[in-house]
C-alpha cells in the first residue's frame, strides 16, 4: 500500500492556514519541543525503542468484533516518524478502530501493530500506560476531567508520569500559553468553548513531549473557523518533528490542508495518496 | 510529595462525590457498631464460661479405713498429676475440716451435735488446670485403694461437659459471626464505592488515557475508603461509648447486679483497646471495599 517516507518529513505546502487571533508566534512551540527536554524527568520508562523505521505500521491487520462486524479488514500500512496523516472515511469505516489500536484500547483479531518499534501484541499490559504517555490523543469530546480547571487537566497529564510540583508550575502555564489559552487557566471546562476545550486537551497531550499525536476527530464538534485555528495548532505541533495522525471526516479541513490522506472504507484502505484532498483526483467521492 | 499529591486527590474526590462518600461513611459507620457492640458481648459470654469451667473441681474422698502410707501414696499421686501441669491445685480436707464446713453451711448446725461420730470422710480437693483434665484425673485415681468405697471420686462431670460444649459453640459462633459481619461491611462498602466509581467511570477513563499506571488511580480511591472507613469507626466508637457509659457502667453499677453478686471473675476487652480494634477494622474495611471494587474497574 504506502511506503511512507521514512526519509525525512514531507513537503507540504500552507495553504492559508490562518493563524489564531490568541496563538503565539511558531517559534515557540519550535523552541519548546524540538530542543531536547533537559530536565531529570526525561522518558521515564519510555518504551519506544529509537531506531529509523516507521512510527506506526500495520501487518495485516483485522479487527473483528463480537458478532463478526469488521473494525478492520487486512490493513497494511506505514506512518513515517515526522508525517502528518488524515485518516478519513466515513463513520463506521473503522477510523476509530485504527486508533483504538494504536493506543493498544484494543487488540487485533490478526495481525500486528507496531508503534515506535514496539510490537504492541507483545506489550505486557503492565506497559500499557508507558504507551500511552508516549502518544498523545485527542477526541472529539475532549475527555477532560470535568471537575478539575484547564491547569489542573494538564497537570494531571504531568503527576502520572510522576513530575516534580515544580517542574509542573513551570510547564503548565508555558504549554497553556502555547495552545492560545492565556489567562484561561483556572476555568473549568464547562466555562470554556468548545475549541478552547479542545486546546486544552492538545495541551494535555502535549506536555509529555509525545512523539506521536493521535487526533480523533478533533474538529468533530466545533465550527469551520474553530477548526482551523486547531487544525494550524495540530500542524504546528507537526513541524516540532511530532509525528501527527488525524483522523476526521472534515472535508474542508483536509482539503485545505493537501496532506497525506489514507482513506479507509469498511475496514479497508481503499486510498494512500501523498499531498491530497478528501476525495481522489478523479473526484470520486471515497465515501 | 507524591503521598501528599494522592491524599489532596482523595479529599478532592470525597467533595465532589459528597452524597457517595456520606453513604460509605455511614455504611462504615454502622458495620463497626455492629462490630462494636458484639465484641465485647462475645469476649464477655466467653469468659463467663471460662470462669465458670475453673470452677470445677474433683473431690477425692479417703476411706477412713485407709491407712497413712495409702493416703500419702494418694496424694503424692495427685502432686505428679501438678507437676505435669494436669492439675493447678491440691488440698486436702480433713473429717473435722469436712464438718466445720458442713457445719457452716447448715441452716441449723445442731442437728450434727445428735451425730454419734464424725460420718463425713476426708478428702483432697483437685482443682485441674484446664475442665477437660478432670476425665485425667479421675482416671489416674480411680482404683486407688485409699478411695473410700461409698463416695469415691465426685466431679460435675454433666456440668463440665456442657461448658466445654458451650465454650466451644460460643467460641466458633462468635468466630463466624465476625467474619459474616466483616464480609458484609466489606461488601457494603465496596459496593457503595462502586457507585462512586461508576460516577467516575468516564475520569477513570481520562486518567487511564494519559498514560496513569492502575496504581497510580487506584490510591487516591483506597485512601478514600480508608478516610470513609475511618470517620465513620470513630463516629460508631463515639456512639459505643456513650451507650457504655450510659447504660452498661450504670447497670455494672448496680449493687444488686447480677453480675456482681455471682462473684464471676467474666471480664471483656478494655475500651481502649476496642477501640483500637474498631478504627484498625474501620480503615481496613474501607481499603479492602475500595481495592476489591477497583479490580474490575482497572482491567483492559
Amino acid at each position: 500500500m504506502s511506503d511512507g517516507p521514512d526519509s525525512g518529513r514531507p513537503a507540504f505546502t500552507l495553504v492559508e492556514v490562518p493563524q489564531a487571533p490568541e496563538a503565539p508566534a511558531q517559534d515557540d512551540m519550535a523552541a519548546l519541543f524540538s530542543a531536547p527536554v533537559q530536565d531529570g524527568t526525561r522518558r521515564k520508562g519510555d518504551i519506544f525503542r529509537p531506531g529509523p523505521g516507521p512510527m506506526v505500521e500495520f501487518r495485516g491487520v483485522t479487527k473483528t468484533y463480537q458478532g463478526n462486524s469488521r473494525g478492520l479488514d487486512g490493513v497494511s500500512l506505514r506512518i513515517g516518524t515526522g508525517e502528518f496523516v488524515f485518516l478519513v472515511g466515513p463513520s463506521g469505516s473503522g477510523k476509530s478502530t485504527f486508533v483504538r489500536l494504536i493506543i493498544r484500547e484494543l487488540r487485533p483479531t490478526e495481525g500486528s501493530v507496531i508503534v515506535g518499534g514496539r510490537d504492541l501484541g507483545e506489550l505486557r499490559r503492565g506497559k500499557v500506560p508507558y504507551l500511552r504517555r508516549a502518544i498523545g490523543c485527542v477526541f472529539q469530546d475532549f475527555r477532560l476531567l470535568p471537575d478539575r480547571t484547564a491547569a489542573e487537566n494538564v497537570a494531571y497529564a504531568l503527576q502520572v508520569t510522576g513530575h516534580k510540583k515544580a517542574e509542573v508550575r513551570r510547564r503548565v502555564p508555558e504549554i497553556l500559553s502555547l495552545v492560545g489559552l492565556d489567562g484561561k487557566y483556572d476555568r473549568l471546562p464547562r466555562e470554556l468553548s468548545g475549541g478552547e476545550q479542545q486546546r486544552v486537551s492538545i495541551a494535555r497531550a502535549l506536555v509529555n513531549h509525545p512523539r506521536l499525536l493521535i487526533a480523533d476527530e478533533p474538529t468533530g464538534n466545533l465550527d469551520p473557523e474553530t477548526s482551523l485555528g486547531i487544525m494550524d495548532l495540530l500542524l504546528r505541533i507537526n513541524r516540532t518533528g511530532t509525528t501527527v495522525l488525524v483522523a476526521t471526516h472534515d472535508r474542508h479541513t483536509v482539503d485545505r490542508m493537501q496532506m497525506r490522506v489514507i482513506a479507509l472504507q469498511e475496514g479497508r484502505v481503499v486510498r494512500d495518496e501523498e499531498s491530497s484532498g478528501y476525495h481522489d483526483r478523479t473526484g470520486e467521492v471515497p465515501a | 510529595m507524591r503521598i501528599g499529591m494522592f491524599f489532596r486527590e482523595a479529599l478532592r474526590s470525597i467533595r465532589a462525590n459528597a452524597a457517595i462518600s456520606v453513604a460509605a461513611t455511614v455504611t462504615a459507620l454502622i458495620a463497626v457498631f455492629i462490630l462494636g457492640a458484639f465484641i465485647p458481648s462475645f469476649m464477655y459470654v466467653r469468659s463467663a464460661v471460662d470462669s465458670q469451667k475453673a470452677k470445677v473441681d474433683v473431690d477425692v474422698y479417703i476411706a477412713d479405713t485407709a491407712s497413712v502410707a495409702q493416703v500419702n501414696s494418694l496424694r503424692d499421686k495427685l502432686n505428679g498429676l501438678r507437676t505435669d501441669g494436669t492439675v493447678a491445685e491440691v488440698t486436702y480436707v480433713s473429717k473435722e475440716d469436712a464438718l466445720r464446713i458442713m457445719r457452716e453451711r447448715l441452716r441449723d448446725p445442731s442437728v450434727l451435735d445428735e451425730l454419734p461420730s464424725n460420718p463425713l470422710p476426708a478428702k483432697f480437693n483437685v482443682r485441674p488446670t484446664d475442665a477437660e483434665n478432670a476425665d485425667v484425673i479421675v482416671a489416674a485415681v480411680k482404683d486407688d485403694p485409699a478411695l473410700d468405697p461409698t463416695e469415691g471420686i465426685v466431679y460435675p462431670e454433666s456440668t463440665a461437659d456442657r461448658l466445654l460444649t458451650a465454650a466451644k459453640f460460643v467460641q466458633w459462633a462468635g468466630f463466624a459471626l465476625i467474619g459474616i459481619l466483616l464480609l458484609a461491611a466489606v461488601l457494603l462498602i465496596g459496593n457503595t464505592i462502586r457507585l462512586s466509581i461508576f460516577a467516575r467511570r468516564r475520569e477513570v477513563e481520562v486518567m487511564r488515557l494519559v498514560g496513569a499506571t492502575n496504581w497510580f488511580i487506584r490510591w487516591p480511591f483506597m485512601i478514600e475508603g480508608v478516610i470513609c472507613g475511618l470517620v465513620g469507626a470513630v463516629v460508631a466508637v463515639g456512639m459505643l461509648w456513650g451507650i457504655k457509659v450510659g447504660v452498661v457502667d450504670a447497670w455494672a453499677a448496680g449493687a444488686d447486679s447480677a453480675l456482681t453478686k455471682t462473684g464471676s471473675a467474666a471480664g471483656t476487652i478494655a475500651f481502649p483497646m476496642l477501640t483500637l480494634v474498631l478504627v484498625g477494622a474501620g480503615a481496613l474495611l474501607g481499603a479492602i471495599g475500595s481495592g476489591i471494587t477497583l479490580r474490575r474497574f482497572l482491567k483492559v
